[in-house]
């Protein structure tokens, strides 16, 4: 297999990945998109736009390619040359600069490569990079690892919603009791802040499902949520505008969005007085 | 500028027959909210009530804060603003605007409003006839201070200005925060350039940068310009002024963006020229409809310090770069800038510019103009209250007796008449003249008002007059 690595002069993430690659003996071709890799990049980014993410920023580097695949920024890139595909759900493109890198997701991968997942994030912290790790508070052992191990300088948890109706939020059976130790977890990390995003609710399944925006009651039982996991109604808790053009759930595409979010910080203030609204 | 050491206080000109009678309101130095017949008589006295400003409002209903925040942590933040009524029973409160948890104090919400508010009912918070501000239900426009990071500005906590819409109940439904139209407000490279070393550091909280320094807020209400098309004049947008900047402007109530501003170059336009520097001004509304000038922009241009700019001689470091030791009460048209009205030193009598600060009040102050076409003017560092005709005629005017202890000042923050009807409680008060006194013969018990010999001397030719004054003065100044 012949890896091709676009990388951009300067670029630290770049460096990182190549030494790691060096190290574990990977061959590959490096291509600089800003010298003479730049009309290859060029060419390679518009047959596979739909593969990379273009940011505000613009595109982050390292971009890798087996000729198969495609892995973009340095936490999926050294994921994607440790394990395979095993760690594809634990690491995304991050939007994140200089020596933060976030995109990491213990909540979302395959439980069975935990230790896989750590040993990357092992490698990141080992190269003097601050990681910022986000969970919707699934897998909370795995976070009480990267708790216990120093591997992450600040942790988002986004809380879904109360937990009465968090597996319906999430769309799948979820343990509430796992949430609960996350959101104690996250806490004790030396930089953290509770997300909720006011999101439309499928409350009755079927052919004409019923939908219906989070309330501003249930955001104040989903802050409440928080006090009881951390014993502290100050809490860092954003609260965010849901867009429904950006929904991966067809039914949601065309709900209209909500024109304030300001009840719902008025009811959040109740039980996490440092409740915030996101700047959109 | 002297002063002197002893002179009345209280009300010393009245003239019923041409003044807007009525009680007058404001917040006493270190006393309270303090409400005064035309004669100086004390109406009612909510005594410790914080005023920032205090209103009056129909039914007796009186508009303060029940405290301040310690100095040590916070820049002029009120803990709240409350409705008491005659009694000084709190009938309405709102403070939960952001939790604060100050080093030694109890944590608690605080409101940290400053400067202004406005009730649902009446645009800018004084009489307007049939605009009635509500009593017992309707929002609450409040100005508050946030602190903020913005990297676009400076690279120190900012003092951020921030008008939250609250409801009777006390849910914020409505926000709009200054720092985030930076962009918007037109400042120069120059201006930038020292706001970002400097936006205007206060001790406070360990420091923090009152940049802008918004100290009036209030609704356009219906008027002309929106009837006729303009959108900028839209009856739910939103005037203020910011010392700090010397900018005046509007935003639009729906998308918070400026429509409409003068400031912070009065050199940008001819017509702003023409208009003259506005310096650290206060009170900046639009007259509201039914009172005379309606339309037209109503300031107290302070003069005194203030801006960002290029470094000139009286401000090394380019900031507070525009000076003036006068002040000046202007009306002007929003879309000609032309003064329609004005009170300044010239207005007031005073030779400019060597006499022109004897109307001065470098901070605060206010001007309200009044159902007969008079103005009343707050000239707030010297505690001195005016109502002035449309033809500058001085028909009242009150000194404030009240100086602080902790702050040797008989300030006033600003003033506002009520009709006596909104004091439904009062007994009428009478309406006595005072006519001004002769100050060249009045003299205090003890001091002589005699000339025992009038010596004539042979050949002395009569005074000039203000024609060669060590520096130029009145008409040879314009030449």
């Amino acid at each position: 297999m012949s890896y091709v690595l676009f990388t951009a002069t300067g670029c630290t993430r770049c460096k990182i990945v190549k030494a790691f690659m060096a190290k574990n003996g990977i061959a590959f071709e490096e291509k600089d998109m800003k010298a003479e890799g730049k009309d290859e990049f060029k060419k390679f980014y518009s047959a596979n736009r739909c593969f990379i993410t273009r940011g505000q920023d613009g595109v982050e580097f390292p971009v890798l390619t087996d000729g198969e695949e495609i892995r973009q920024g340095i936490g999926a890139t050294i994921a994607y040359l440790s394990a395979g595909k095993k760690l594809d759900g634990f690491f995304c493109v991050g939007t994140l600069h200089k020596e933060w890198v976030d995109g990491i997701h213990p909540c979302s991968g395959n439980l069975e490569y935990a230790e896989e997942f750590l040993e990357v994030l092992r490698y990141l912290k080992g190269n003097a990079m601050k990681l910022q790790v986000e969970t919707s508070g699934r897998n909370s052992h795995v976070l009480n690892q990267i708790f216990v191990e120093g591997l992450a300088d600040r942790v988002i948890m986004n809380v879904v919603g109360p937990a009465t109706i968090y597996s319906k939020i999430v769309g799948k059976p979820v343990d509430v009791s796992d949430i609960q130790k996350s959101i104690a977890l996250v806490a004790q990390f030396p930089s953290y802040q509770y997300q909720t995003t006011v999101v439309p609710v499928i409350r009755q399944e079927g052919d004409m499902p019923e939908i219906s925006y989070l309330t501003p009651g249930e955001i104040a039982e989903t802050a409440k949520f928080i006090e009881e996991g951390t014993g502290s109604k100050k809490n860092p808790y954003l609260i965010r505008l849901f867009k429904p053009a950006e929904s991966k759930d067809e039914r949601l595409k065309s709900i209209e969005p909500l024109t304030s979010l300001f009840p719902y910080r008025t009811a959040a203030r109740a039980c996490q007085v440092l409740t915030e609204l996101e700047k959109v | 500028m002297s002063y002197p050491s002893i002179y009345p206080t209280g009300v010393t000109v009245y003239n019923p027959e041409k003044c807007w009678s009525g009680y007058t309101i404001f917040p006493a130095r270190e006393l309270g909210a303090l409400l005064i017949d035309m004669n100086g008589a004390e109406v009612n006295l909510w005594k410790g009530l914080h005023g920032f400003p205090n209103k009056l409002l129909p039914g007796g209903y009186v508009l303060g804060h029940t405290g301040e925040r310690s100095n040590a942590f916070g820049m002029q933040d009120q803990i709240d603003l409350v409705q008491v009524d005659w009694d000084g029973n709190v009938v309405w409160k709102f403070n939960q605007h952001e939790y604060i948890e100050d080093p030694g104090q109890e944590p608690q919400w605080m409101a940290r409003q400053h400067h202004d508010y406005q009730r649902a009912g009446n645009p800018v918070g004084y009489y307007v006839p049939d605009m009635e501000p509500q009593v017992d239900k309707g929002n609450t426009l409040i100005l508050c201070h946030r602190n903020v990071k913005n990297p676009k500005i400076a690279d120190k906590v900012l003092l951020d200005d921030v008008i939250i819409e609250v409801t009777w109940n006390g849910e914020i439904v409505w926000e709009w925060n200054c720092n985030e139209h930076f962009d918007e407000y037109g400042f120069s490279e120059e201006a930038k350039n020292i706001l970002f070393r400097d936006p205007n550091m206060r001790s406070a909280g360990g420091g923090m940068g009152d940049w802008m320094h918004i100290n009036s807020m209030s609704v356009l209400g219906p008027n002309k310009w929106y009837d006729a098309g303009d959108e900028r004049f839209h009856p739910d947008n939103i005037i203020w002024d910011a010392r700090e900047s010397n900018i005046i402007a509007i935003i639009e109530k729906k998308t918070g963006k400026i429509v409409w501003k003068v400031g912070p170059d009065y050199n940008a336009s001819p017509e702003l020229k023409k208009l003259g520097w506005i310096i650290g001004q206060h009170h900046a509304h639009m007259i509201p409809r039914g009172l005379p000038g309606e339309g037209n922009i109503l300031v107290f241009d302070n003069g005194g310090w203030a801006g960002y700019g290029a470094p000139n001689p009286g401000s090394p470091t380019g900031a507070k770069n525009a000076l003036r030791d006068y002040t000046r009460v202007l009306e002007f048209d929003p879309v000609t800038l032309e003064i329609v009205w004005q009170y300044t030193p010239i207005e007031a009598g005073f030779i400019m510019p060597v006499d022109a600060s004897r109307f001065y009040s470098p901070f605060i102050s206010a001007a309200q103009r009044l159902p007969n076409g008079n103005t009343l003017i707050t000239e707030g560092s010297g505690g001195r209250l005016i109502e002035v005709t449309q033809e500058h005629e001085l028909v009242w005017e009150y000194i404030s007796p009240y100086w602080g202890e902790k702050m040797k000042l008989n300030m006033v923050y600003r003033a506002y008449r009520v009709p006596y009807e909104w004091a439904p409680q009062a007994e009428r008060s009478q309406e006595v003249a005072i006519k001004p006194v002769d100050v060249t013969t009045f003299r205090m018990p003890g001091a002589s008002n005699s000339r025992k010999k009038e010596t004539v001397v042979d050949g002395v030719w009569p005074f000039q007059g203000d024609g060669a004054l060590c520096v130029a003065a009145d008409e040879e100044l314009d030449k």
